[in-house]
């Protein structure tokens, strides 16, 4: 058996070789100080978040834990958002749109919705209906189907497609409205649209992600995964995000394991995005009563805090950061280089529930 | 091959301080061994393929905390061989999406009838003759490595030859 050789082997061993040198370059080494610092500092936070749970006094150890990392200083509304471009949200306060100067436009009370490429129309789902929205809430068209769900948007200016969830199967339709049909069996996850040329559309079954050729009507690629939560592609298409509840994994087009994360024990990953523009994926990690936003493989601390983070969403320039905190019923937004931060609370009040992010469009 | 101690010492030091090189070099000493360790247990290459690739990258997120003074080797097989036992558990859970989804296993050009007998061993029973006979571990390695009894790893040895001899004779 000492002399065994496996079929493959060199090519696997090259194959593999480009993807773990590609996660060893984009690690980021940790010096002595930072290695054994760390474990001190999540102790300190860790019996903070104990105080602050068990004792009245240890309300001011919230208090200066949010000081620590800035929203202190939130604005008590919404004022404006830090970059521009457009936010969709939805929630069971309705659908709104928030504009860069913070003026917010009610659509109507939908469940789902998303972007048109170009940020010109909204399709979103309601009842069983998926409906195609201008920017002033007026309906375009409606295409009566089982409790839709998820839309997603994509293509050019002359010629779009809308994937779809319905009854427990993807859908695709035009633009327009016209011409829908039934992909498959899928599993409750939002679908994601690859960017650039070419129509593939990742979606989830229970055990599978599949990537799926809308021209051609045909899988392109199938792989293994337990339950898929959320799928994104990075905005050069060539690597496909997967959030699942043993953590995250990267896939290339091939279906080669690009990167992955398993959190340790006691901590989940809630959600992660693609960095724009590069292969680096931000993480929301969740450990007992407290969330951090991380940087992958670089071990870098974007963002933390005590309860649960729900999104992350980046502004369409790409520069700032977007976290979700329902637990402090606020909006974080976090800018890397040169570092800032800018929060804004009482979302729930200005939105009738506290709301998903859709999507941050467009970027003027 | 793997390198000696000391090679891989001083390959894993630098590797901490972001020498290229000289990761890529403990990936190539030990890429073999792992993937023919995945491939004996799990006998699909892209799975071993799959599995040999996230242990080498579980070592890159945890480089900078290994201890050098331990040898790799052990380290990175104990992640190999306990992914490709808990595929092959899943597999056999779910035989009919197998069939759609994984290509056919492919045989190797030789030897081709103890792999087949291999093959019927089940997974845990595979591990240990792989890490016994392919990796040559000791059974008191393996029983670290795998976090059992020396007796169990004893007995799924004795078994798994036991099994081999007869269907080969």
């Amino acid at each position: 058996m000492k002399d065994f050789r496996a079929p493959g082997e060199s090519e696997a061993a090259k194959r593999s070789w480009q993807v773990v040198r590609a996660a060893y370059e984009t690690r980021e080494p940790v010096s002595w100080p930072r290695r054994h610092a760390r474990p001190l500092v999540a102790g300190a936070l860790v019996a903070a978040a104990v105080a602050a749970v068990l004792s009245p006094q240890g309300r001011s150890v919230v208090h200066s834990l949010r000081k620590a990392v800035g929203v202190e200083h939130a604005q008590t509304s919404l004022f404006s958002l830090p970059a521009h471009g457009r936010l969709l949200v939805t929630g069971r306060g309705g659908t709104w749109i928030v504009r860069a100067d913070g003026s917010r436009r009610r659509l109507g009370d939908y469940q789902d919705a998303a972007w048109s490429p170009h940020g010109i129309f909204v399709a979103a789902t309601h009842g069983n209906e998926l409906v195609a929205l201008n920017q002033h809430g007026d309906v375009r068209w409606t295409l009566a189907r089982r409790a839709p769900r998820f839309p997603a948007w994509t293509g050019t200016r002359t010629d779009t497609r809308i994937a779809y969830l319905s009854g427990g199967r993807l859908r695709v339709v035009a633009g327009d409205g016209t011409g829908d049909y039934e992909v498959g069996p899928a599993a409750l996850v939002a679908p994601a649209w690859r960017h650039g040329r070419g129509r593939l559309l990742a979606y989830a079954r229970p055990a599978r992600v599949i990537v799926y050729s809308v021209d051609a009507r045909a899988s392109f690629l199938v792989k293994r995964f337990q339950g898929a939560r959320k799928l994104e592609w990075s905005d050069d298409g060539r690597l496909l995000l997967v959030v699942g509840p043993r953590g995250v994994r990267v896939f290339g087009l091939q279906g080669v394991l690009f990167s992955e994360d398993h959190p340790p024990t006691g901590s989940v990953d809630v959600d992660a995005a693609f960095v724009p523009g590069s292969h680096r994926v931000v993480v929301i990690r969740a450990t007992g009563s407290a969330s951090k936003v991380e940087l992958l493989n670089a071990r870098r601390n974007l963002f933390s805090g005590t309860g649960v983070f729900r999104q992350l969403v980046y502004s369409p320039d790409g520069r700032w950061l977007l976290i979700s905190w329902p637990t402090a019923n606020q909006w974080v937004f976090v800018h890397s280089h040169p570092r800032r931060i800018v929060g804004a609370a009482r979302i729930s009040n200005q939105f009738g529930a506290y709301p998903r992010v859709a999507f941050w469009c467009c970027a003027r | 091959m793997a390198g000696s101690g000391r090679d891989e010492r001083a390959w894993v030091r630098r590797a901490q301080a972001g020498s290229v090189s000289d990761f890529e070099a403990l990936f190539r000493a030990h890429w073999g061994r792992a993937y023919r360790a995945a491939y004996l247990v799990v006998r699909d290459s892209a799975a071993a393929e799959d599995i040999a690739q996230e242990a080498f990258l579980a070592a890159v997120r945890s480089l900078d905390r290994f201890d050098r003074r331990r040898p790799f080797g052990p380290w990175l097989h104990r992640i190999v061989v306990n992914r490709a036992i808990d595929w092959a558990r899943a597999r056999a859970l779910r035989p009919e999406a197998e069939a759609v989804d994984a290509p056919a296993p492919e045989r190797p050009g030789r030897d081709d009838e103890l792999l087949q007998e291999l093959e019927r061993l089940t997974p845990e029973h595979r591990a240990v003759i792989v890490l016994r006979y392919l990796l040559e571990y000791t059974p008191g390695e393996i029983a670290e490595l795998l976090e059992l009894p020396r007796g169990t790893v004893n007995s799924r040895l004795r078994r798994g030859l036991d099994h081999l001899k007869e269907r080969l004779q």
